[in-house]
């Protein structure tokens, strides 16, 4: 078990002012069997309004807009987390949970990637068969950045042999649903300094297990979940919807640190 | 039936039409265009005792559909139990994973159900598709009704007539039953719409407002119309003409610019009604469309009032083997097809289409449905002074705010092409008005 205190920033510069902007971000910890959240403080800024939202994975998101003309949008989330309650997450949705057995667009597998699942073996439990996985993918993928982006697909970073987290997840959530093991993709944050991470949580009995394909390692204290949904696309952390003519660059950074007594 | 005069006024009637701007709008090769929807005197009649028939029948199968929208986007039961492969269900384009858990206020998915049926020349009345999602067509019937009572009075004096022209106030009612406090409007994706003359059409006859994105605007969980004085009232109820992916760029496409950014949080948190709901893309899928008897069997434990038209689902492995047998005396239909786009007859192929198209049907048999083609009833049209007998089919509509009512009327559709079975407006057909007599 561990006691972290984390802080979660992001900021989207323009280069012209936008308005009208709509928000929703998503990227709040919550409290579960595994972690433990205390002292959420958030900080949006510009905004005429926010608004608490859940969707329909249970994913707790801020929702708002800022309409007054604006070239800067931030937010911080700040708290404690404490992490490594459980090992697993109980099922909070089982009418859900066929979600998580398809293939979406971005873990649709090719030719190369069914043959690498079909190379592996299946356990009697999936959390074996999940650990293979993770083996093998970690085996397979060189940790490269700036060779994919949010668009690339589970195959296309497969064939390359190259990506980061969100790749590696990918991946191993195409290869876990083609042996109709149920998974979902996790995002959230990693102790230390750097950007959010990405991770995927597999489903043995009522309950889901994390594992980090990237750094091949199952997630007990050193995690901090944001949120889960089929790939991605559903965790989001943010998205927005302006006018004006503003190209945008976006900044993320992420610090967890182990909290001092 | 005497139609007095009736008959010799359909120039009038058409007249009126063009003047009112009865048009419809369509895409040819990528420039907007309007058109007339030609008018015919000659009215559909439906029997009292029959339609009381199909009456019991709509309401019975429109419960049913409500019921699997409720059931799909939480319990899933019918899904459980076998009744409707998960296939048909989660692979299928209308299944929005944002509505998940989300029931709508006072649990009404369906509000505005448009069904289509044919009359066989068999008699028997086949349903050939449901219409859940933004179902067109009332305003139609109920203006050719109105000028039709201008043009010749003393029909509607002496025949037993249902009065159509109620279909405003039961849509009005449909949308204040529903209302979750303030103005019931209707949205309209704007002039470029095919169907803008209904929006517009419609809205007018309701003495609601007629808006678009800009009107709209969300606030602090709720939805809020922007008066053109300045003045801002909230907003309980969208009878919204817009698809779903369009109507919201923050959940669904991002790229949509006729959307309202946020106002499907506010419709999650039950502080909005969407007319029709959102998600229910999946009761009026054409691979579903099979399942609808069994869905009435599943929630209602009746046995259904009106028949489906013979239908194959290649995804069976019997049903394949039945398709490619009897290819040539088949229609096929791509489920996530509309308008009658996507519609072939196997009969009408060459060799090389049918190989092809059996090809396509192999690699991907859960996108297409197979159908007899149903021989059905031919109606008396008017053609440059001459009665000639066309195919037509019925869309009746079926609103739903307490229970389903059957609105005593509906777009009779047909073809003008002698040889054609597609009736749709889209591709090029007339409309009637629909009489169901009162005695």
């Amino acid at each position: 078990m561990e006691t972290l205190s984390f802080h979660y920033h992001l900021q989207i510069r323009f280069d012209q002012p936008v308005h009208d902007h709509h928000f929703t971000l998503r990227c709040f910890p919550q409290t579960d069997s595994r972690q433990c959240i205390e002292g959420l403080q958030t900080n949006v800024y510009p905004n005429e309004f926010i608004s608490d939202s859940y969707d329909s994975f249970g994913n707790h998101c801020i929702l708002g807009c800022a309409d007054e003309p604006h070239t800067r949008f931030l937010a911080d989330v700040t708290g404690v987390a404490h992490t490594g309650l459980s090992e697993s997450v109980p099922e909070g949705n089982p009418w859900r949970e066929h979600l998580f057995r398809r293939q979406t667009h971005l873990t649709w597998p090719d030719e190369a990637l069914l043959s690498f699942a079909a190379s592996l073996p299946v356990c009697s439990s999936a959390l074996d068969t999940a650990q293979a996985v993770m083996e093998a993918v970690a085996d397979t993928i060189v940790y490269t950045a700036g060779v994919t982006n949010v668009e690339t697909t589970a195959a296309e970073a497969f064939a390359l042999k190259k990506g980061v987290c969100q790749d590696y997840s990918h991946i191993m959530l195409s290869v876990l649903r083609e042996k109709k093991i149920m998974a979902r993709y996790v995002v959230g944050m990693l102790m230390g300094e750097g950007l959010s991470h990405a991770w995927v949580e597999v489903k043995e009995g009522d309950a889901w297990y994390g594992f980090d394909p990237t750094n091949r390692i199952l997630v007990r204290d050193q995690h901090i979940k944001i949120s889960h949904g089929r790939d991605y696309r559903d965790c989001r952390i943010n998205q927005g919807h302006f006018y004006g003519y503003g190209k945008q660059t976006q900044e993320i950074s992420v610090s967890v640190r182990r909290k001092e007594a | 039936m005497k139609n007095f005069d009736l008959l010799d006024r359909t120039d009038t009637v058409n007249g009126l039409l063009a003047r009112y701007g009865v048009k419809f709008g369509i895409y040819k090769n990528g420039t907007f265009k309007e058109q007339l929807f030609p008018f015919d005197a000659i009215p559909r009649v439906i029997e009292k005792e029959e339609f009381a028939y199909l009456e019991r029948g709509l309401k019975q199968r429109v419960a049913a559909l409500n019921l699997f929208l409720k059931d799909i986007y939480n319990e899933k039961k019918i899904v459980k139990d076998g009744v409707v492969p998960e296939d048909f269900v989660y692979a299928a384009s209308g299944y929005l994973v944002p509505c998940e858990g989300v029931t709508p206020p006072k649990g009404v998915f369906s509000h505005i159900s448009g069904i289509d049926l044919v009359l066989g020349k068999d008699g028997v009345w086949y349903i050939l598709e449901d219409n859940l999602r933004v179902p067109s067509g009332a305003s139609y019937p109920m203006i050719a009704r109105e000028l039709c009572r201008r043009a010749s009075p003393r029909t509607f004096n002496e025949t037993p007539i249902e009065d159509n022209r109620n279909y405003a106030k039961l849509l009005k009612h449909t949308l204040d039953y529903v209302n979750t406090g303030g103005l019931s409007v209707v949205m309209t994706p704007g002039r470029y719409n095919a169907a803008y003359f209904e929006h517009s059409y419609l809205a007018e006859q309701m003495r609601v407002p007629l808006v678009t994105y800009s009107d709209l605007e969300v606030e602090n969980d709720y939805l809020y119309f922007k008066g053109y004085a300045g003045k801002k009232e909230r907003v309980g109820a969208v009878y919204r003409r817009i698809s779903d992916e369009y109507m919201d760029p923050m959940t669904f496409n991002p790229e949509s610019v006729i959307g309202v950014p946020h106002i499907f949080d506010v419709y999650r948190k039950g502080n909005v009604a969407l007319l029709n709901a959102p998600g229910n893309g999946i009761a009026d899928d054409k691979g579903i469309y099979y399942f609808v008897p069994k869905m009435i069997r599943y929630y209602l434990g009746e046995e259904p009032i009106l028949h489906n038209a013979p239908t194959y689902l290649p995804f069976y492995e019997e049903d394949m083997k039945y398709v490619l047998e009897k290819f040539d005396t088949l229609v096929l239909k791509d489920v996530a097809e509309a308008g009658g786009y996507g519609v072939v007859f196997g009969s009408k192929m060459t060799k090389a289409e049918k190989e092809k198209f059996i090809a396509m049907l192999k690699a991907e048999p859960r996108r297409f449905i197979a159908q007899e083609v149903i021989d059905f009833c031919d109606i008396p049209i008017q053609d440059r002074g001459q009665i000639v007998e066309r195919k037509a089919d019925l869309r009746a509509f079926v609103l739903t705010a307490e229970e389903p009512v059957v609105w005593k009327s509906g777009l009779t559709r047909f073809s003008r092409n002698p040889d054609s079975f597609i009736v749709n407006s889209s591709q090029g057909g007339g409309f009637k008005d629909t009489w169901v007599l009162s005695q």
